[in-house]
């Protein structure tokens, strides 16, 4: 069954962008074009992400979220917002947003996070493992070794944790200002292809010499790692 | 996306500060004033040196006329031998040493007070003579007058006396004096003038130059003495509170501006990304691809706007805690090592433990468009270094981080400019980027009560450029 996502967005314009891509990408899409109908409707019926927008007419999305969590609606919600600077997504995410994403975006980055969220309350989550796998690949948490079928691998401490981090989001698109937040803990966007030179590092070691390819590139968005 | 240029532009910034002293008009004002004074001096002492002199003539060819009237009336009444005798009676009473009389005639010359008779022809007035008083003293003018007796002898008399050279002496004198006192007084009254002058007009400069280099709340003390500096300086005041008005006008609308930019740059970002997803036709492709890459290119432009100038007002949230510079700028380092590498750019470290109550967040993006201005702009190598900074160790000093490197670099005259918004130097303009970058690494500092500064760097000729954020511990 496809995901369910509750969009909040005033904006028809970038509303209708957004619901459009969502729909292609297989998700069902609920509209609400201000914040009391949205609340109402995120209480009332089931949805797997809501996407909320900070600025809304009748109740503002920071309320929408606030009365959301105060009524137990756990739903992942992920924050837009126009308002891209820290201060607010710091704001976002102690009233409990799980995901922040700033004005303007482009729509796989969106698609990416929304992934993220319904794979994180959906699948497995692999966030205890102790050994992550994709295909051959090994990597193992506590004692540090990453091999590769019978190849060990020999990682720099960040490339480790870059890697990790694909891996536990493997399948999934990853986009590189999910990394440099995630491995690196910087909020902002360097302006440079600084992570691009990472991730061909770490894909070198990887994937030289190898028959099948675990990383990819998606266009326009991000990376992927997988096995398929 | 700041900006490092090669050389400055031709007719660039005026120089703003010169070095304190009189201009030398006012020394040739002054000059002339003290000529003048001087020549007028000059021509008054010369005149009362005339008129004394005429006075003093006058009174001397009346005392000779007098003596040589008595003379003539003892002639007549006595004839030679009474003349004779009173001549020699006059020498002998001495009754006035600077009268000479002369009488030819008999054996040797009647002479009183001279040694020889003077070579004097007839006449109806004094005349100027030379009176010879004995072989071992210099001759000295006199005055007199000769004149024929009816037996045929001659009878000069006269008055001895350098009367002319002494009065010039004593009006040289004056002279002197009244050069010394009114030079005296000119330079003192010139030296008082300037220095007032130039005080106040050095004044008021520097209050334009602090304007002119940004500080738009530079004013002017005003004395309501109703003078011409004070007018000067009230209508200086009126014109930096017009300025400061239209500044921060203009700062709240670029501001305001990009914050309503923000909504349309998404909308156009998301049409494009839309066409993206359908258009299948190459040339189509790489168009969007190319209107793609602009649309983040201006929405980044706008973020950073908007950060800068919420930087600036001080409107974020306090998130500094204590934090070991040589980390933050540590990770940095991590984070562009391998796009460094990938450029050829040698990336290096000399980190010094040193902790600063800072936000890493923003100094990261600090660091981070520092890094970038350096390999956008063609450095070879590229230090970063953490220190206690000078005066380390002497209580609560500072600390510094410094990205150093060898690129272009920027000339001194245009570092102020290279720190404003969206400000870039001439070879700047066709590199990516909006020209924000080193006015947010400033805004940065100057939100952690901090400061930034750019320098020399280090390459021969000093090449390159040594951007430094000094932090207080």
């Amino acid at each position: 069954m496809s995901a369910r996502i509750l969009l909040i967005e005033d904006d028809t314009q970038i509303g209708d962008y957004i619901a459009r891509g969502l729909d292609e990408e297989g998700f069902v899409v609920d509209r609400a074009d201000n914040g009391r109908d949205g609340l109402f409707m995120a209480t009332d019926s089931q949805f797997d992400v809501v996407v909320l927008d900070r600025m809304l007419p009748a109740m503002d999305g920071l309320s929408v979220l606030k009365a959301m969590r105060a009524a137990d609606v756990d739903t992942p919600v992920l924050m837009l917002s126009a308002l891209g600077s820290t201060d607010d997504r710091v704001s976002g995410l102690t009233a409990g947003a799980d995901d922040y994403l700033g004005k303007p975006f482009s729509f796989a980055e969106l698609l990416a996070r929304v992934q993220a969220l319904v794979r994180r309350r959906a699948g497995p989550t692999r966030a205890q493992d102790t050994t992550l796998r994709c295909g051959e690949l090994e990597l193992d948490r506590l004692t540090r070794v990453v091999r590769r079928g019978g190849r060990k691998i020999a990682l720099q401490p960040r490339e480790f944790r870059l890697l990790e981090y694909l891996m536990m989001h493997q399948g999934e698109v990853v986009t590189r200002t999910m990394l440099l937040e995630a491995v690196w803990d910087y909020h902002f966007d360097p302006g440079t292809n600084v992570i691009d030179v990472h991730i061909s590092r770490l894909r070198r070691k990887i994937d030289d010499g190898e028959e099948r390819v675990l990383f990819h590139t998606v266009r326009g968005a991000g990376y992927r790692l997988a096995a398929d | 996306m700041g900006a490092q240029p090669i050389l400055p532009g031709p007719g660039r910034i005026a120089r703003t500060s010169n070095p304190r002293r009189l201009s030398p008009t006012m020394l040739w004002l002054v000059a002339a004033v003290f000529v003048l004074q001087l020549l007028s001096s000059a021509a008054a002492i010369f005149f009362l040196r005339g008129q004394m002199l005429d006075v003093v003539r006058a009174d001397r060819v009346r005392q000779v006329l007098d003596v040589r009237d008595d003379l003539l009336a003892t002639y007549l009444q006595g004839g030679r031998p009474a003349l004779a005798q009173m001549i020699v009676r006059q020498q002998g009473s001495a009754a006035d040493p600077t009268v000479f009389i002369a009488l030819t005639g008999g054996p040797t010359p009647l002479l009183s007070n001279l040694a020889r008779v003077p070579a004097l022809d007839t006449a109806p007035r004094p005349r100027p003579v030379m009176v010879h008083l004995g072989s071992d003293i210099p001759d000295i003018e006199g005055m007199a007058i000769a004149g024929q007796l009816s037996d045929g002898e001659r009878l000069i008399v006269g008055v001895m006396g350098a009367t002319e050279s002494r009065f010039n002496l004593a009006f040289a004198t004056a002279g002197g004096l009244t050069i010394l006192v009114a030079v005296a007084l000119a330079t003192a009254s010139a030296l008082l003038l300037g220095v007032e002058i130039s005080r106040r007009t050095h004044a008021i400069a520097e209050t334009a130059a602090q304007l002119a280099s940004g500080n738009f709340g530079a004013r002017l003390p005003e004395s309501h003495s109703g003078d011409g500096f004070d007018h000067l300086r009230l209508q200086m005041n009126r014109m930096a509170e017009r300025i400061d008005t239209l500044v921060s006008e203009l700062s709240s609308v670029s501001a305001s501006l990009a914050h309503d930019l923000r909504s349309p740059v998404a909308r156009l970002s998301a049409a494009i990304d839309t066409a993206l997803d359908r258009v299948e036709e190459p040339v189509a492709l790489e168009a969007l691809q190319a209107a793609r890459e602009n649309a983040d290119g201006l929405r980044h432009m706008l973020d950073t706007a908007l950060e800068i100038t919420r930087l600036e007002g001080g409107a974020v949230a306090d998130r500094r805690l204590p934090i070991d510079l040589a980390r933050v700028v540590e990770d940095m380092a991590e984070l562009y090592e391998p796009l460094a590498e990938q450029s050829g750019v040698l990336l290096e470290t000399r980190l010094e433990p040193v902790v600063v109550t800072c936000d890493r967040e923003l100094l990261s993006r600090a660091i981070a468009n520092l890094i970038d201005n350096a390999l956008k702009y063609g450095a070879r190598r590229v230090v970063l270094s953490t220190s206690a900074g000078p005066g380390a160790g002497a209580g609560p000093g500072m600390a510094e981080i410094a990205v150093l490197d060898d690129g272009p670099g920027i000339p001194p005259q245009d570092r102020d400019r290279a720190v404003e918004r969206f400000i870039r130097l001439d070879n700047a303009r066709t590199l990516p980027g909006g020209g924000l970058g080193l006015a947010m690494v400033q805004a940065v500092a100057r939100l952690h009560g901090g400061e930034f500064t750019l320098s020399d760097g280090e390459g021969p000729g000093r090449r390159g450029l040594l951007a430094t954020l000094h932090l207080p511990r």
